[in-house]
């Protein structure tokens, strides 16, 4: 065995280097097993949020899907479906009714299922398949303008197809702007023999792919660059979509949660490293004066530094991954479906962390370890030579990069790492005051209050670190607690119980009285009415969008199709007025519609309405809440301008489970009005809700847990000259009282301050976190700044009194030679 | 046959530069120092005398001047050959005995012989702790022996590497006056059987009129004399 290895055994039995490798460790472990449960839950996300899509990927297209996207993807080992969806007139009984039908292969739908029902207007369950050849499913309102039922024959072009069930809800449709048309679904294999697609029809054609996500990933990357205009591909969760915030909400503050593990981490590991140098000083001096070259010290400590990378690595991924398998077996139970297996190759990241740690952490302290002369020996109150600066700054920028190497971006960690910096101002003066403050306010050494007080002075350098240490885990652990209130409140807040969860739209003025009479019969709450007109913008300031955008690329949402318009009298729920006056004669317009146009007020745009041009100012800009579940408009016109054109009228209703089957009956009276049923979207986003809520507060007290370690840590660093003191007071007769006071006092003061300015940190870093990261509203959090001093006096005090009972206990003269 | 000089010193200077300026604390030291002889460099406290051990034994670096143990030129080389030659020809013991309190009495013992790759290390430790009359401490740890016994591994420890030269700091100056008397009797019989050269520096006069040679340190400047 070489002499690394047998001074690394005679080290580790000493506990020095386990308490780097424990540090490591929980480095290591820390980051993993978050690492890991996030990937899990953005898995599960991405599960559930496929259910809505019917599939993981989906690639649409106005053209035929072309064969070779076909073949590249059973190349890629994935399972794919197709669908085909047309408006077309389907035929039955001399009745003839304009539909959207799809035709669909018998894979489908890859994700969720069919909600059918054998019932005309049931609410449907859930069916996996097809509709068999020669079969079709429609749904209630189709059949009850058709006036067919189940066994009933229709016509789709030159095909007779049987009614075999009603057709509540397509996997894939829930989340797709109002259909005009009636649905219906019929098997691909019919879809030829109709004859109803030719050159010129306008079709939408699917392509759905589901599988391992590494395949999908090389899919994407294969595909994307052949898509052409006409073609998308989606994904399940999309920006802006409602699924696609809440879950980017939880994944930011995942990542949040996960940097700070970081950051505690990195806290953790300089401290171990800290201390091993501390510990090590005399120890690499004497092995000098035996004659150990500064060569032999460099290859000794960077071999028992590799090896301590190894094996605290494998243990922190290993404790990594059971405490993520102990947090989603914790969280099974609460959970509508399992969670999917971790991917290995989320492991990286705490390997990564591991490894940035000890480079920047450990590496620098230990080379100036071995350049202590070994004249310290012959001089025992001899330092070491530090450059303190370097070795912080190092640490910074290591700090740094490791948490944008774990958040692939750079503000999150900027933020982090201004806020870190001002905190160490601001410790850094405030402790300073406070301390020299509490040591002039008192004299002498009768009281336990005087001995701690002094004590905060006397140690000024390392207590002042040690505040700094206690402050930014008591910073990182309130801007947690404020973040997961915040954002829970917030989610809550979004989706209350009944929350509209069915639009009626294609509604005629003359049919408005009548539903309302009907339906408040049934006792369903009544909702505003809003017309619908629908138009085009054409010019925007004297400039044609089609000479704007000759191609189409890059067009913005507000030009590039036929848009929904309205009147209202008055700026309606979800909606805010940002600037302007809602009443002047002009346009109202959505402010992130108009911010993607490049739109400001005073410019004008001019809407082809019904062949008709209508030239308008802007004169306002409104903010849209788009989770109102309130029917919302990018555009917004004066009444005197669309009153003269025949408009429908659409509204939101909450409709609860139990009047479901009356509600539909009833609306089966009124068979040329849609029904768009949204509940599924909305409970699947409170299922998601509920969950992320969960997995938040349960991430939260592991990190907890890794915080209050730490600071274990911080308290275990500078223990040995607070017991050196406390048994020195004891062999001068004081009372274990008195040295427990004045141990109370010191740490309590620097519970109280650390905590106290950490709130004013945390106060500080929410806002930027609020404003920056999660795009919401700032606000104030009274509660932090009682948190803060709260917990820091309590935890400190308490962790401090227990890491220091020794004194109390063991005879002094023991004491005094064990630390001599 | 006329012995060999261990030690040769001229002219050596060794300045440190404090809050308040430079400070010179030695001024011009000559000196030589014979093989197998014993030299006892004696002070008041403040006199550079610990300063001078710390350059003899290449712990630190002189100013100016020169200093040779044996054929090698000290002051010119860099710590990595300074250490070379310490492992090669010297041996230490110390006034806080600085033995690593993570490891054994044994394993302390075992250290320069390890360090030179040595792997008759742990066999050659248990003869010399059986010497100072340690056998039975082999495994104990610093904090549960005591100061004597301490010393008594230091002192083991010191002569493991087969030193040439052993420069002693105040060696008895933690030890009450009975285990004084204990460590410096193993002191000077092991210096005899080995033939070691031995620099110490002490405050104790009577442990300095063992030595061979007296010098005093005063100011930084030394002068031989009897006591």
């Amino acid at each position: 065995m070489s002499f690394t290895f047998r001074l690394m055994l005679r080290d580790i039995r000493s506990g020095d280097l386990l308490t780097l490798l424990l540090a490591l460790v929980i480095s290591v472990g820390t980051v993993t097993s978050i690492g890991l449960f996030i990937d899990r839950l953005q898995l599960s996300f991405e599960q559930e949020s496929a259910n809505l899509l019917a599939a993981d990927r989906l690639v649409r297209s106005d053209d035929a899907i072309d064969t070779s996207w076909i073949e590249q993807a059973s190349k890629q080992d994935l399972q794919f479906a197709e669908r085909t969806s047309f408006t077309t007139m389907m035929f039955a009984n001399n009745a003839l009714q304009l539909s959207q039908l799809s035709a669909v292969t018998d894979d489908y739908p890859l994700k969720g299922a069919y909600l059918v029902d054998e019932a005309l207007f049931g609410t449907g369950q859930a069916f996996t398949g097809t509709p068999e050849p020669g079969t079709v499913w429609v749904s209630s309102r189709l059949a009850s303008l058709l006036n067919i039922t189940l066994g009933d024959a229709v016509e789709v072009g030159d095909v007779t197809l049987t009614v075999s069930k009603f057709l509540v809800r397509d996997p894939g449709s829930t989340t797709s702007s109002f259909a005009i048309s009636p649905r219906a679904v019929m098997n691909m294999a019919d879809l030829a023999a109709t004859n109803v697609i030719i050159p010129g029809s306008r079709v939408r054609y699917s392509l759905l792919l589901a599988g391992d996500r590494e395949n999908l990933t090389q899919y994407e990357e294969w595909l994307l660059p052949q898509l052409q205009e006409g073609q998308r591909w989606r994904t399940p969760t999309q920006k802006g979509d409602r699924i696609g915030d809440t879950i980017g909400r939880a994944e930011s503050f995942l990542l949040l949660a996960g940097t700070l593990a970081v950051v505690m981490s990195g806290v953790a590991m300089a401290l171990a490293s800290a201390r091993f140098v501390k510990r090590h000083l005399m120890q690499v001096a004497i092995l000098k004066t035996l004659g150990a070259t500064p060569a032999l010290l460099g290859k000794v400590f960077l071999q028992q530094l590799v090896a301590l990378f190894i094996v605290g690595a494998l243990v922190g991924l290993g404790t990594g991954w059971l405490i993520q398998e102990a947090i989603a077996s914790l969280l099974s139970s609460l959970m509508s479906t399992a969670l999917p297996a971790p991917s290995v190759s989320s492991l990286w990241l705490g390997t990564a962390t591991g490894l940035i740690s000890m480079l920047v952490f450990c590496l620098p302290l230990m080379s100036h370890l071995i350049k202590i002369s070994p004249l310290s020996v012959l001089q025992p109150n001899a330092k070491i030579e530090f450059n303190g600066v370097v070795i912080y700054i190092i640490g910074f920028i290591g700090m740094y990069a490791l948490m944008c190497l774990y958040t692939k971006g750079f503000l999150l960690p900027s933020i982090m790492t201004i806020a870190i910096a001002g905190i160490a101002l601001l410790v850094a003066s405030i402790g300073w005051i406070a301390f020299k403050l509490g040591r002039s306010l008192t004299s002498g050494a009768t009281s336990g209050w005087q001995i701690g007080l002094a004590s905060l002075y006397r140690r000024l350098v390392p207590n002042l670190f040690q505040l700094l240490v206690f402050t930014l885990i008591i910073m990182l652990t309130l801007i947690l607690v404020g973040v997961k209130s915040s954002l829970i409140a917030d989610w809550q807040q979004q989706l209350p119980e009944d929350a509209p969860n069915h639009y009626l739209f294609n509604v005629q003025a003359n049919q408005i009285e009548s539903i309302n009479e009907k339906t408040q019969a049934l006792g369903v709450e009544q909702s505003d009415w809003f017309p619908m007109v629908r138009g085009r913008v054409v010019v925007a300031n004297d400039v044609t969008i089609e000479s704007m955008y000759p191609d189409g690329r890059g067009e913005p949402e507000l030009y590039d199709r036929e848009l929904n318009l309205t009147w209202s009298d008055s700026i309606g729920e979800g909606n805010e007025l940002v600037e302007g006056d809602f009443s002047a004669e002009g346009l109202s317009v959505e402010q992130r519609a108009a911010t993607e146009a490049g739109l400001e007020m005073g410019d004008v745009l001019t809407l082809n309405i019904g062949g008709n041009r209508v030239t308008l100012p802007i004169t306002s800009i409104r903010k849209v809440d788009w989770g109102s579940m309130q029917p919302n408009f990018y555009l917004i016109l004066p009444k005197s301008v669309l009153e003269d054109y025949p408009a429908n009228f659409v509204s939101s209703w909450y409709v609860s489970d139990s009047n479901a089957q009356n509600f539909y009956q009833t609306m089966a009276n009124f068979p040329t009005v849609s029904i768009l049923n949204v509940g599924d979207v909305l409970e699947q986003v409170q299922t998601i809700i509920g969950q992320l809520s969960k997995a938040i507060q349960l991430v939260l007290l592991c990190i907890l847990s890794a915080g209050a370690l730490v600071l274990l840590a911080s308290v275990r660093s500078t223990l040995e000259e607070r017991l050196e003191e406390g048994a020195l007071l004891r062999v001068l007769g004081a009372r274990g009282a008195l040295v427990r006071q004045a141990l109370l006092v010191e740490f309590g003061a620097l519970g109280f301050f650390a905590g106290l300015i950490a709130a004013v940190g945390a106060e500080a870093c929410l806002y930027g976190l609020q404003v920056f990261v999660f795009k919401a509203e700032a606000n104030f959090h009274p509660l932090l700044w009682l948190l803060g001093p709260g917990i820091g006096v309590m935890v400190i005090t308490t962790i401090g009194l227990v890491a220091s009972r020794t004194v109390l206990k063991v005879p002094p003269m023991l004491l005094l030679r064990d630390l001599s | 046959m006329a012995r060999k000089t261990a030690i040769k010193v001229a002219n050596l200077t060794h300045t440190v530069t404090s809050n308040t300026g430079d400070l010179t604390i030695l001024k011009g030291i000559n000196m030589e120092i014979l093989e197998s002889e014993s030299v006892a460099i004696v002070g008041s406290s403040g006199s550079g005398k610990s300063t001078l051990l710390g350059l003899l034994a290449g712990l630190d670096v002189n100013t100016s001047g020169d200093i040779h143990l044996y054929d090698e030129h000290f002051s010119s080389q860099t710590e990595e050959t300074r250490a070379l030659i310490r492992g090669q020809y010297v041996g230490f013991v110390f006034q806080s005995f600085h033995l690593l309190p993570s490891l054994q009495a044994i394993e302390n013992v075992m250290l320069p012989a390890e360090l030179k790759g040595d792997k008759q290390a742990r066999q050659k430790a248990e003869v010399l702790l059986e010497k100072v009359g340690l056998s039975h401490r082999l495994t104990h740890y610093p904090n549960q022996l005591s100061g004597g016994e301490q010393q008594r591994v230091a002192i083991a420890r010191a002569f493991a590497s087969n030193p040439k030269i052993l420069f002693a700091d105040e060696p008895t100056g933690n030890l009450d006056e009975e285990n004084g008397k204990l460590i410096v009797e193993l002191l000077f019989d092991l210096n005899r059987s080995q033939g070691t050269t031995l620099v110490m520096v002490t405050h104790d006069n009577g442990l300095a009129k063992m030595c061979d040679r007296q010098l005093v340190m005063s100011s930084g400047q030394l002068t031989e004399q009897s006591l």
